[in-house]
């Protein structure tokens, strides 16, 4: 059982404040949904969780078991359990997804991964995931599809297994049998490794395939709306006007 | 048509008769050896020591160098070969320590069907006629003193014949070691691939930590003859300590023969190497490969030529390079298709990476085309290490230098692979990984204060 607790978290880049005070607690097991229009954050909010450097956090607390995530490096918050599916995930030419996958996770072991033992899990993983065998000789997102390289997104995080995944508009980009298949990878491994997401999304349409339990919505860098899955249904049929001018008059 | 950017033609005929100096009559007139050693002393007895300028920024200069003072090192014979070959295949090995060859081995069943492999001084007692139809055929022994040198002094030196029609697959190894610092090795190699032969040649110039100034000036020669086939491999890292290393390399490439080359310079206090081939038969067709990476202050300086004298040819020219420290590396590469080579068709590519603000890498590449139905043109990239890249793989666990070791390894890789010779794809990458362990606070350094 793990926990990431974000507490009253300001974040700001060279030229201005992004982020203006967010809260927020994930679980292990738990399944939160992000929504927010196109500068609301949410990228923000993904990188900066994982210590992205070109974020600067200027107040609050991100903890991950009571742990203060600050000062640590982005490797050290992966090694804890902690993983970020990318938006736009960048290419490593000339490292197989397969040579990738095994040097990821040695770095998160004492001793080496034994072949047989790493050829067992990626045997798993591919089969989990619908991904064909032949993908994992690629170089890891070099020359891949949209599609592909979300896929592969989804493929290390099978294989790293952290305990809290964000994963940053990971369906962004994607025409439906990609999204649906991102979308049932994620709900897999939340049924069988119990994994806690937190789903970062401009648009609605992955969650008619993974259904949070909790959701969000993050306008102008704070989080002003929280609910179930009832306020996907009504962003879906409303969009963001209404609830923008819902706060104006609260505020 | 000719595709290519004539970029001399713009840049003027001053630079286009330096590059023809540089390539000016490749080829000493056959003579007996006593004759060649003769006329390059005499040539060593007049010129000075080398200092060349690249574009008029770059200069590599061996003026400071005290070649009287280096000593000539004998050795007797060692029975063992290299640590470092141990629980490898090879066809043959043969090593020179300073000035001796202190080693050959050649498999009984390859000597049985003709192959040859010796010292270049008993082969030019021994195998003399082979010796002189091939002997300096394409290499000069009068353009600078190390040169010279190389000529007028060399010792031991290595032989490889392999007879038509045979295919060896495993690779002959031709190693030249610098024992200790303040020697001067003069090293030759020439190797005679007959018509349909297949074999993979493999040349090392190695030393350890060496106290002190010590030169390796080397020749090396290979013909292909028709329809011969080699994949050649260069492998030099002379260490930290102040080898200078000026050779030449040439490879000639017969009609419907092949080659593929990698020279993989990996270190060295100066390194000067002109290393050209010459595809001098129709049908003629290679890759050429080359990577360097540098570290501290060592000073690189590569001039890579791609000649066409006949056609229809074929290359494919692709060197990669990395800085860092306070290195400076200068690759030139040179197309050069001769009058007349009509259908010949070759593509120059350099790509860079920096590791380090105080690093220096240029890459300067030109195109003479002399035939009018030709495509000769080059490109290249210039890179330095990708944050965003570093941030991804940090985000999968990998430490910082862990992942700059990932994308430098990447980009190497895509030469490496094509070595297609997994014991020395092994070394090439353990010694760039050792080169970047060493490099790694600095190549922090750089990365925090961008």
């Amino acid at each position: 059982m793990a926990e990431l607790e974000i507490r009253n978290l300001h974040v700001r880049t060279e030229d201005r404040e992004i982020l203006r005070g967010v809260d927020l607690t994930v679980r292990t097991g738990e399944l939160h949904a992000l929504l927010g229009p196109n500068g609301s954050g949410k990228s923000t909010l993904a990188n900066t969780i994982m210590g992205h450097p070109g974020y600067e956090v200027t107040e609050g607390q991100i903890l991950f078991d009571g742990e203060e995530l600050r000062e640590l490096a982005p490797h050290e918050r992966a090694r804890l359990g902690l993983f970020l599916a990318f938006q736009y995930p960048v290419a490593v030419p000339g490292v197989s997804v397969a040579n990738f996958l095994r040097m990821a996770i040695n770095a998160q072991r004492d001793e080496p991964i034994k072949v047989k033992e790493f050829g067992a899990q990626l045997d798993h993983a591919v089969r989990l995931l619908d991904v064909d065998r032949s993908f994992t000789s690629r170089h890891l997102n070099d020359g891949f599809s949209g599609g592909e390289k979300k896929r592969a997104e989804i493929l290390q995080m099978a294989m790293l297994k952290p305990q809290i995944a964000v994963l940053d508009e990971t369906d962004s980009g994607l025409d439906i049998d990609a999204l649906r298949t991102v979308a049932e990878g994620v709900a897999k491994l939340h049924a069988e490794q119990g994994i806690g997401a937190l789903i970062i999304t401009h648009y609605q349409r992955i969650l008619d395939y993974v259904k949070p339990q909790f959701v969000h919505i993050l306008i102008d860098g704070r989080i002003v709306m929280r609910g179930g899955p009832e306020l996907v249904e009504r962003l879906e049929r409303e969009g963001y006007d209404p609830i923008r001018e819902e706060i104006g008059a609260n505020a | 048509m000719p595709d290519a950017t004539p970029e001399l033609r713009k840049a003027g005929s001053a630079r286009e008769a330096t590059l023809n100096h540089a390539l000016d009559g490749i080829g000493t007139p056959r003579m007996p050896l006593a004759d060649s050693r003769g006329l390059a002393r005499q040539a060593y007895d007049h010129l000075e020591l080398p200092r060349w300028r690249r574009s008029g920024f770059w200069t590599t200069s061996l003026q400071d160098l005290d070649l009287e003072r280096l000593e000539i090192r004998t050795h007797g014979p060692d029975a063992s070969p290299p640590a470092f070959l141990r629980g490898q295949r090879s066809a043959g090995v043969l090593v020179q320590r300073d000035a001796s060859v202190v080693h050959i081995e050649l498999a009984a069943e390859l000597a049985e069907r003709g192959v040859i492999l010796c010292s270049l001084e008993d082969a030019a007692r021994e195998h003399s006629e082979l010796f002189e139809r091939y002997y300096l055929r394409r290499l000069r022994i009068d353009r600078h003193k190390l040169e010279a040198a190389s000529a007028a002094f060399w010792t031991g030196g290595a032989f490889l014949y392999v007879p038509p029609g045979l295919r060896v697959p495993d690779p002959f190894q031709v190693i030249y070691e610098i024992s200790q610092g303040g020697s001067a090795q003069y090293a030759h190699t020439l190797a005679i691939a007959g018509a349909g032969s297949d074999l993979r040649l493999r040349e090392y110039g190695l030393a350890g930590d060496t106290d002190g100034d010590s030169v390796h000036a080397g020749q090396f020669e290979l013909y292909l003859e028709d329809g011969a086939r080699c994949r050649l491999a260069q492998v030099v890292d002379w260490g930290p300590g102040s080898v200078h290393d000026v050779s030449t390399s040439s490879v000639e490439v017969g009609r419907d023969a092949w080659c593929h080359w990698l020279p993989a310079l990996l270190g060295g206090a100066l390194v000067h190497h002109h290393d050209e081939i010459a595809i001098a038969g129709a049908g003629g067709d290679m890759a050429f490969r080359g990577l360097f990476f540098t570290e501290r202050s060592e000073h690189l300086d590569v001039f890579a030529v791609d000649l066409h004298e006949t056609g229809p040819s074929g290359g494919d020219v692709h060197w990669r390079g990395a800085a860092s420290g306070e290195s400076r590396a200068s690759f030139e590469g040179l197309i050069k298709i001769n009058q007349g080579a009509q259908q010949s068709h070759t593509y120059l590519q350099f790509h860079s990476m920096l590791l380090s603000a105080s690093a220096e890498l240029d890459a300067i590449p030109s195109v003479l085309v002399g035939a009018d139905d030709v495509s000769a043109s080059h490109g290249g990239t210039v890179g330095e290490l990708d944050e965003d890249l570093i941030f991804y793989m940090q985000t999968r666990g990998l430490t910082r230098p862990q992942a700059v070791r990932v994308i430098v390894e990447g980009f190497f890789e895509p030469l490496i692979v094509q070595l297609d010779d997994e014991p020395l794809e092994q070394l090439i990458r353990e010694r760039i990984g050792a080169k970047l362990a060493g490099a790694a606070e600095e190549i922090e350094r750089y990365a925090l204060a961008r």
